[in-house]
């Protein structure tokens, strides 16, 4: 079961440098669904099935899908990937810049190198996920109100940003 | 802009600012801040120019970044004490990113250069709104942090007043002049927030009528470069007349307001036994003073050569407000005898 942890995290990290690497958008899109999917599986070994469900459903189904149809627009005939000059040496330099880090700044004892299978952390008998939750629309309900203000907000400050299309400054497609 | 859209958009630049000030975790604090930035972002593409759109494209990376930063501090000073109060005793390394992440999002030096570039893209109503109201969120945050190390925060408040009077010497456009004198002055305030807070507070309330005062009138007279400023002489005498001492003001000579909190601010750093910094923030405030002076005599101790037809033109109605002007101008000028009620009032 370690294992499985140790594959999901080492899967962030490979997904996060797929995309620091700065390629086409395409590209980075696929690395930040593999991000997304393995840091799901790093949650979830820390007990948080639900917390990991929503990020799946709201990041990866709503957030990703709508950023993959808004660069889907702005398509390029040769778009730059990994077969192009440094790109897959930026790459292994990413890794290892990680590895270095990880290697001389993690202790033995601390969590952040994994957990073996009798150093469980965190598997509470009360699920403190579902309690952590229940608080938004209870006591934070204030700030569930403003969360739902500040979205309208971003809708607005968009619509407005983007009046006009091909008459103002940006782009339009 | 529709007036509705233009309601709701002040409301959240109101709303930001008020929970960042009434937060005590910096989840919440972090929420005003991108609040702001959002609300601000329209005001200030409002007429589409490319120019103005490049200056809210600056404006929303910056302070994105400097926020999400502020983010992470947050997050990692809750992993390394386990708790999210903003006044309880902090991690130094996060309260170190989160000193570095506000002077990012208020303009100082070394991180300021994008200041100038922002306020030239914008008209001077929107710049007014970012030089004064824009800063007092984060300045509120940067109040209640106690660093532990004061040499950073002397760093900072020394680079700044060194770079924006510096910085402002070389340029004749009067938008980034204004943007370069807001970087000196939120250099003095930060110079003394770890030794009195007060002091702080007093010094950007001080600097908010100064600027205030100063826009406005750029904005009246309708200039944005010095060869504007010098040939607006004739549009409004009396305030030809005001002018230089509201600039002066700005540059904190007595005996107008703007010397108030410049005089305790070199009173609190000689009594915390830093004389050599008092005396350095003294004579970098002089390269301030030189491109006021310049401003002030283009506009009034000199007429510039102008054509005969507008040297006595007609003095209408001004389309704008004078009022708050007025105001601001006078406040800016004269309310220097206040220093004993000014210092009780920020409880000094």
């Amino acid at each position: 079961m370690a294992y499985f942890v140790y594959l999901f995290m080492v899967g962030l990290v490979l997904g996060m440098a797929v995309v620091a690497v700065n390629l086409s958008p395409y590209f980075a899109a696929f690395g930040l669904v593999v991000v997304a999917g393995m840091g799901c599986g790093v949650i979830i070994s820390f007990g948080g099935s639900f917390l990991s469900l929503v990020l799946f459903l709201i990041y990866l189904g709503g957030m990703l899908v709508v950023f993959v149809y808004s660069a889907a627009l702005a398509a390029e005939p040769f778009p730059e990937s990994f077969g192009t000059t440094g790109a897959v040496l930026y790459f292994m330099g990413l890794v290892g810049v990680v590895g270095v880090f990880a290697i001389l700044y993690i202790e033995e004892g601390s969590g952040l190198g994994g957990c073996s299978s009798d150093e469980v952390m965190g598997m509470s008998s009360c699920v403190t996920e579902y309690d952590g939750m229940s608080q938004m629309y209870g006591p934070g309900g204030f700030l569930l109100v403003l969360c739902a203000w500040v979205l309208l907000l971003t809708l607005f400050v968009v619509l407005e940003m983007t009046r006009g299309s091909s008459r103002g400054p940006l782009r339009s497609v | 802009m529709s007036p509705y859209i233009l309601a709701i958009l002040l409301f959240s630049l109101g709303l930001g600012t008020t929970i960042t000030f009434s937060s005590t975790h910096w989840l919440l604090a972090w929420v005003g801040l991108e609040i702001n930035t959002l609300a601000m972002l329209p005001l200030m593409a409002q007429n589409h120019h490319p120019r103005a759109v490049e200056a809210a494209t600056k404006y929303f990376l910056i302070q994105a970044s400097g926020a999400a930063v502020l983010l992470f501090a947050g997050v990692i000073n809750a992993w390394l004490t386990g708790q999210w109060d903003i006044h309880q005793a902090a991690h130094p390394l996060p309260i170190a990113i989160i000193t570095l992440a506000l002077s990012l999002k208020l303009g100082l030096a070394p991180l300021h250069s994008w200041l100038p570039e922002v306020f030239q893209g914008l008209n001077l109503t929107t710049n007014l709104i970012l030089a004064t109201w824009q800063k007092l969120a984060p300045l509120a945050l940067m109040l209640q942090i106690q660093p532990p190390h004061s040499s950073l925060l002397i760093f900072l408040g020394l680079m700044s007043t060194l770079g924006g009077g510096w910085g402002g010497l070389n340029q004749t456009q009067l938008r980034k002049i204004l943007a370069y004198s807001s970087t000196a002055q939120l250099g003095w305030m930060i110079l003394v927030v770890q030794f009195s807070p007060s002091l702080t507070t007093l010094a950007i309330l001080v600097y908010v009528v100064t600027t205030s005062a100063t826009f406005l009138t750029l904005k009246l007279n309708k200039a944005t470069n010095i060869n504007m400023l010098a040939i607006s002489w004739a549009k409004a005498p009396a305030l030809m007349a005001l002018t230089p001492l509201v600039l002066l003001s700005l540059a904190g000579l007595p005996p107008m307001t703007g010397f108030m909190p410049k005089w305790l601010i070199l009173q609190e750093l000689s009594k915390q036994g830093l004389p050599a910094t008092a005396t350095i923030t003294a004579l970098t405030a002089l390269l301030s003073l030189y491109y006021y002076l310049r401003l002030t005599y283009a506009m009034t101790l000199t007429m510039f050569p102008n054509n005969i037809t507008s040297t006595p033109p007609w003095r209408l109605p001004s389309a704008q407000l004078t009022l708050p002007l007025a105001i601001l101008a006078l406040a800016a000028i004269s309310l220097l005898p206040l220093t004993p009620a000014a210092m009780a009032l920020v409880a000094l």
